[in-house]
């Protein structure tokens, strides 16, 4: 089987990602565009571009016989989700293999399996694969509360069917477990379609490390090394990085031959992404898989040198693994930031506003994925992340201080970003050494959001001068009351 | 001139004016002769001001300067004095919940006329995909709540009003 024609399910800096590499490999390109939706770098490198409505436009992006039916009518043969949106979506799948077009993803068996967090960790520790103490509502309604209980605090309470941090509520005290349950118990119902819970115990401090996989869907599968994510505001991350510092060599081997045997139980097919929760004592415990490509998959490529969208590719032609597990390194260091329009200093509050100036880092070892165009609006309808800027060094301490020197010279004007907040984490002594949890940034908010050396004077003459309003009124006062500078007047 | 301009959340109350040579800005800690001259950079400037020379790179938007310089964004709020003085309307701050960002309501827990402690929950909302309980920033009375079950409010709208506290 060939691919031909590949249709991106998605949009900002993704679909201009997997677009970039379809069209190396010479396929034929289209993207989708909601009728309201700014014109984006995707736009302007794939071949064609579908229009989508809906009632809004994160709902185009999830209407399944609309995309089904805008590759068949296109003839595009193949269809990439992304990352978001239907890329973990079963029944888009079925849709899609009805319709004779091929996902460039995982079955819809495994798609289930794994969607469902009760049913994937059951599958998992069944397999002997290690998994943290836990209580399922399912497996008696009656007694959950008793259950969860039993688990001892803190605990995390889940939904079954949730991702994203969305509906995740910590639990430290015995007296608020059973008002949390209902709250969680209604987002979850709210944003998945479905109540049913799970709790498990709240690891302190814990590291979010993560593997990459890559299966043929015959059983074998290959990892590309782990990412660690723990740096993580309202349960998302914004950097990531890899090698994990966390980990010794045995201890590296061992995660990421766990993730990679989990794979080969399911007989995973294409990109996947094995996600853990690592203990201070160095114990480590199954969490979920994510069967698509990674927001963070970048860091990945930085040090293994694979382009992982080509490689989904291939194993969606059926052609199946491009190297075996011995020609795969992990050579460097590489650091992934997410620049999001969200002001750091007001709880992560998103922003919109129009891009004025855009100037985008480059240099050695930098890589810009970008979502945005100058001169582009920022709007509420999509997520916050404008971009994501990834750097690769030799070493860590040079990783560190390449991503500060891009980060620093991202100008972005006319919406507020989270560019300086990236910033002072990456400046952080904890950052430097290491010694970071996924609770790190609530911990150190204070610091991170400290105003830096007062420029004030130099920003307000900048200000002023730049008001053109205000320089043409100060030149029509006549010079002899100009000069009298009448403060307090 | 006049113009007051907002820093991270503080405002401060400048005065701009020439001397016959440069441009002066008074502050409230002193007068600071300054200049700004473009480079060739889009938003590129060259400021000089406080005896020092700053490279920057500047766009001016609707309510708000911004300024990327040394390695940094900054956002420059410009507040119109005649403007200031038209909008405000004399509430106490803690008499509102004020949204903190657009979102839905999930449920309403008050009616105006009720009294409440603080602390006590007002409403459920969600924002961001997350639901936030917004509780009585104080005890009294609820004089209004503008937002049914299932509304949709926008960033700073008023969510809950208590009546005003009687001294």
């Amino acid at each position: 089987m060939t691919i031909s024609k590949l249709l991106v399910a998605n949009r900002g800096e993704i679909a201009a990602r997997v677009l970039r590499t379809a069209k190396a490999r010479g396929l034929a390109t289209a993207v989708l565009r909601h009728a309201t939706e700014q014109e984006g770098p995707a736009h302007l490198i794939a071949d064609e571009v579908v229009t989508i409505d809906g009632p809004t436009p994160v709902a185009a992006y999830l209407d399944i016989s609309q995309i089904v039916a805008a590759a068949t009518k296109i003839g595009a043969d193949a269809v990439h989700p992304g990352y978001g949106f239907l890329s973990e979506n079963a029944a888009f799948v079925a849709a899609l293999e009805e319709a004779g077009v091929t996902f460039v993803g995982p079955t819809s068996q495994t798609i289930d399996l794994m969607g469902d967090k009760v049913r994937a960790r059951a599958f998992v520790e069944e397999r002997g694969f290690p998994v943290a103490p836990s209580a399922i509502e399912d497996d008696d309604p009656a007694s959950f509360v008793e259950r969860a209980r039993a688990v001892g605090y803190p605990l995390l309470i889940k939904p079954s069917a949730g991702g994203g941090g969305k509906g995740m509520r910590v639990v430290r005290e015995d007296s608020t477990l059973e008002t949390e349950i209902e709250t969680a118990r209604r987002e979850g119902e709210r944003y998945f379609g479905d109540g049913r819970l799970f709790v498990e115990r709240y690891i302190e401090r814990p590291r979010h490390i993560e593997v990459q996989v890559m299966g043929d869907g015959q059983g074998n599968v290959v990892h590309f090394w782990e990412r660690e994510c723990s740096i993580q505001r309202r349960f998302q991350k914004i950097i990531e990085e890899t090698p994990s510092p966390a980990l010794t060599p045995e201890q590296r081997d061992e995660i990421c031959e766990t993730a990679a045997g989990i794979a080969r139980a399911v007989k995973y097919r294409g990109a996947g992404t094995v996600e853990f929760i690592y203990a201070q004592d160095g114990a480590f415990y199954f969490l979920e898989m994510n069967t698509r490509l990674q927001v963070e998959h970048p860091v990945t490529e930085l040090v293994t040198g694979f382009d992982l969208v080509a490689e989904q590719l291939r194993v969606a032609a059926g052609k199946g693994l491009s190297a075996v597990q011995a020609d795969i390194p992990q050579t460097g260091h590489s650091i992934e930031l997410r620049i999001c329009a969200e002001d750091a200093t007001a709880d992560f509050r998103p922003a919109i506003g129009d891009i004025r100036l855009l100037d985008e880092p480059q240099g050695e070892g930098v890589r810009v994925d970008s979502g945005i165009l100058d001169g582009g609006k920022v709007t509420t309808d999509f997520d916050p992340m404008l971009s994501k800027l990834i750097v690769h060094g030799p070493d860590r301490a040079q990783a560190i201080a390449r991503a500060r020197n891009a980060v620093q010279n991202y100008v972005i004007l006319g919406v507020t970003t989270n560019t300086g907040y990236l910033d002072a984490i990456l400046a952080h002594p904890d950052f430097a050494s290491g010694d970071v949890s996924t609770g790190f940034l609530a911990e150190q908010s204070e610091t991170l959001t400290a105003p830096g050396e007062d420029v004030s004077d130099l920003l307000m003459a900048a200000a002023a001068l730049s008001d053109a309003r205000l320089v043409s009124d100060v030149m029509q006062i006549p010079e002899m009351y100009r000069k009298m500078g009448g403060w307090r007047n | 001139m006049q113009r007051i301009f907002q820093i991270d959340g503080e405002e401060t109350d400048c005065w701009l004016g020439h001397d016959g040579s440069r441009f002066v800005l008074n502050t409230p800690t002193g007068a600071v002769a300054c200049q700004l001259d473009p480079t060739g950079l889009p938003g590129g400037y060259t400021l000089r001001a406080k005896g020092v020379v700053r490279e920057l790179r500047l766009v001016v938007g609707p309510e708000a300067t911004f300024v990327h310089m040394d390695g940094r964004t900054y956002e420059v709020g410009r507040v119109d004095p005649a403007e200031r003085l038209a909008g405000s309307d004399g509430g106490a701050s803690d008499d509102r919940l004020v949204a903190p960002m657009p979102g839905v309501v999930v449920s309403v827990a008050v009616k105006p006329g009720d009294a409440v402690e603080e602390g006590q929950p007002l409403l459920v909302i969600e924002s961001m995909k997350l639901e936030t309980t917004l509780t009585a920033p104080r005890d009294g009375v609820v004089a209004e709540m503008p937002f049914a079950e299932g509304d949709s409010f926008g960033l700073k709208d008023i969510l809950a009003q208590l009546a005003p506290e009687e001294e």
